[in-house]
């Protein structure tokens, strides 16, 4: 996972149908490009059958000490 | 009887009110009168209400002389971040695009409140759309910490954290996104819980991200914050995120000794790069635990940076998703800053988000698997005591998502986990800045918290402390 390039994050916002300008866009990166770093050990390893409602299995188990 | 009714804890002025020692009138002139005294320093306020509020407490004072009481709270008069709808108030959520919208329904959180017998003081300031950590506001000004006047109260709930501070409200609304309960409560020296996700119902509060938003107070301790949960807790109709969990008695949980109890201190991430005075702090507060009766173990937690990052993903695209309207209809109405982070989460592609939120289940098994041995984790809330207004007003230039992450460092990992964090005062640096500790536990379990942190403000009075008008 690589931190999107003032160049594609023009194009992404475009498509969203929210354009920014070339300064825009290069606020933007420096400032999300720490996410994209920082997730970057997590993405594309995720297992095929694992879908976003785990988290709510793994809130309401009963965990104790 | 106090002299200042105002400077009672909830706890306390709902006693009083209830037991006829005190008039729900005389507390909330109380307060208003603070409120006329303050205001003008801290800017925590938004609306100010006191002919309806004296009516209000006139109404209620009649109905208990009549054996009427409502609840709990019978005739408290509160005020709350202005981001919880109200029928027929203003909300403004802190922006200018919200200036003139008023509530058609009433939050119900804000309701359950109302129906222990709560009134009205009027609404209380808070950061644009509850999307900043330092409490700077472009459209209604800054709010200024009651500690140190040039100092922020961090955000989003600057308005909570500021005015329950100064005794201005009993206590008050928040919410915890990335850490704006948590952070004001750090800042300004109070108690403030930052619930479970689905602990408390989200209905009718404005919405920043539907996967991180968690309602809570902020109070003057530790009890007054667990009066207020069992009254709001538990499921809603209205809201199908909010938990059917079993609601317990927090109150009772507080009187308990925390004799025989573990607390894990975090061996890497929380313990690194503090102010050497949040540091210290961090070490008295251990000391005082460990002395009234609990285990101090360290814990080796996962990556939380990970954590961090993930957050930022979920919260950039979900904040930018509700937003995506006014966005294009009305992007000169928001500050700098708000809109340089709505703009953010343009940039997320739909796999990235997705990721980030599949990735939450295994996260928090990952921790819970990692603190199997504790109570409760013990951690500061901000590597550094509140900055001041000036050098952490940075709107939309390069430092701006440098500063947000240093402030947010400790509490958008909890966001990411949905667990519940309790902030409580610890201590004060030698220029007379509070500090606050954040104890973290495990999902639904506010109890074990609540109680670790009426023990601790047994133990010590920084809690009961109050800033004298400069």
């Amino acid at each position: 996972m690589t931190r999107p390039s003032p160049k594609e994050i023009k194009a992404i916002a475009d498509v969203a149908g929210v354009p920014v300008d070339a300064e825009v866009a290069t606020r933007i990166a420096n400032s999300i490009g720490p996410a994209f770093e920082g997730f970057a050990a997590v993405a594309g390893t995720l297992p095929f059958d694992l879908e976003p409602a785990s988290f709510l299995v793994v809130q309401t188990a009963k965990v104790s000490k | 009887m106090s002299a200042e009714p105002a400077l009672l804890s909830l706890t306390e002025v709902a006693q009083a009110i209830a037991q006829k020692r005190l008039s729900s009138r005389e507390a909330t002139k109380s307060c208003l009168d603070r409120i006329a005294q303050w205001q003008p320093r801290l800017n925590a306020f938004l609306a100010i209400e006191p002919d309806e509020a004296l009516a209000a407490a006139d109404a209620a004072d009649a109905a208990l002389a009549k054996g009427n009481a409502r609840g709990a709270l019978h005739g408290v008069p509160l005020a709350h971040k202005d981001m919880y709808y109200d029928a027929g108030k203003i909300v403004t959520c802190g922006s200018k695009i919200r200036r003139d919208f008023v509530a058609t329904t009433t939050s119900t959180a804000l309701q359950r409140l109302k129906d222990a017998g709560t009134i009205r003081l009027g609404s209380l300031q808070m950061v644009e759309f509850a999307y900043g950590p330092t409490g700077h506001n472009t459209h209604y000004g800054a709010v200024h910490n009651p500690w140190g006047l040039d100092h922020i109260t961090g955000g989003s709930s600057s308005g909570s954290g500021s005015a329950v501070a100064a005794r201005l409200t009993f206590a008050a609304l928040g919410s915890d996104t990335g850490g704006s309960i948590r952070m004001p409560a750090h800042f300004c020296g109070v108690t403030g819980l930052k619930t479970t996700y689905g602990r408390i119902s989200r209905a009718g509060a404005m919405p920043l991200s539907q996967s991180l938003d968690t309602v809570g107070p902020l109070a003057r301790s530790a009890l007054d914050c667990a009066l207020l949960l069992g009254l709001m807790a538990g499921a809603d109709p209205n809201d199908p995120t909010a938990a059917a969990e079993p609601v317990p008695d927090y109150v009772a949980a507080t009187r308990e000794s925390i004799t025989g109890l573990t607390i894990g201190v975090p061996s890497a991430f929380y313990v690194d790069d503090l102010d050497p005075e949040v540091e210290r702090i961090l070490d008295e507060t251990i000391s005082v635990l460990k002395r009234e009766g609990a285990n101090i173990v360290q814990v080796e937690l996962p990556d939380q940076r990970q954590l961090t990052a993930a957050c930022q993903l979920v919260l950039a695209v979900e904040a930018s998703a509700f937003h995506k309207r006014w966005l294009i209809e009305r992007p000169q109405d928001y500050g700098p800053q708000v809109l340089m982070r709505l703009q953010n989460g343009l940039a997320i592609p739909g796999v990235s988000y997705l990721e980030a939120k599949r990735w939450r289940g295994p996260a928090l098994a990952a921790y819970l698997a990692a603190v199997a041995g504790v109570d409760a984790v013990i951690a500061p809330v901000a590597p550094v005591a509140a900055p001041t207004l000036a050098e952490s007003d940075v709107g939309n230039s390069p430092d701006a998502e440098a500063v947000i992450q240093r402030l947010t460092r400790f509490t958008r990992p909890i966001n990411y986990l949905g667990l519940p964090s309790l902030a409580i005062p610890s201590g004060f640096t030698k220029s007379g800045l509070p500090v606050g500790m954040q104890l973290i536990g495990r999902s639904f379990d506010e109890a074990i918290l609540l109680r670790i942190g009426a023990a601790f403000q047994r133990a010590t009075d920084f809690h009961e402390r109050v800033p004298e008008p400069a």
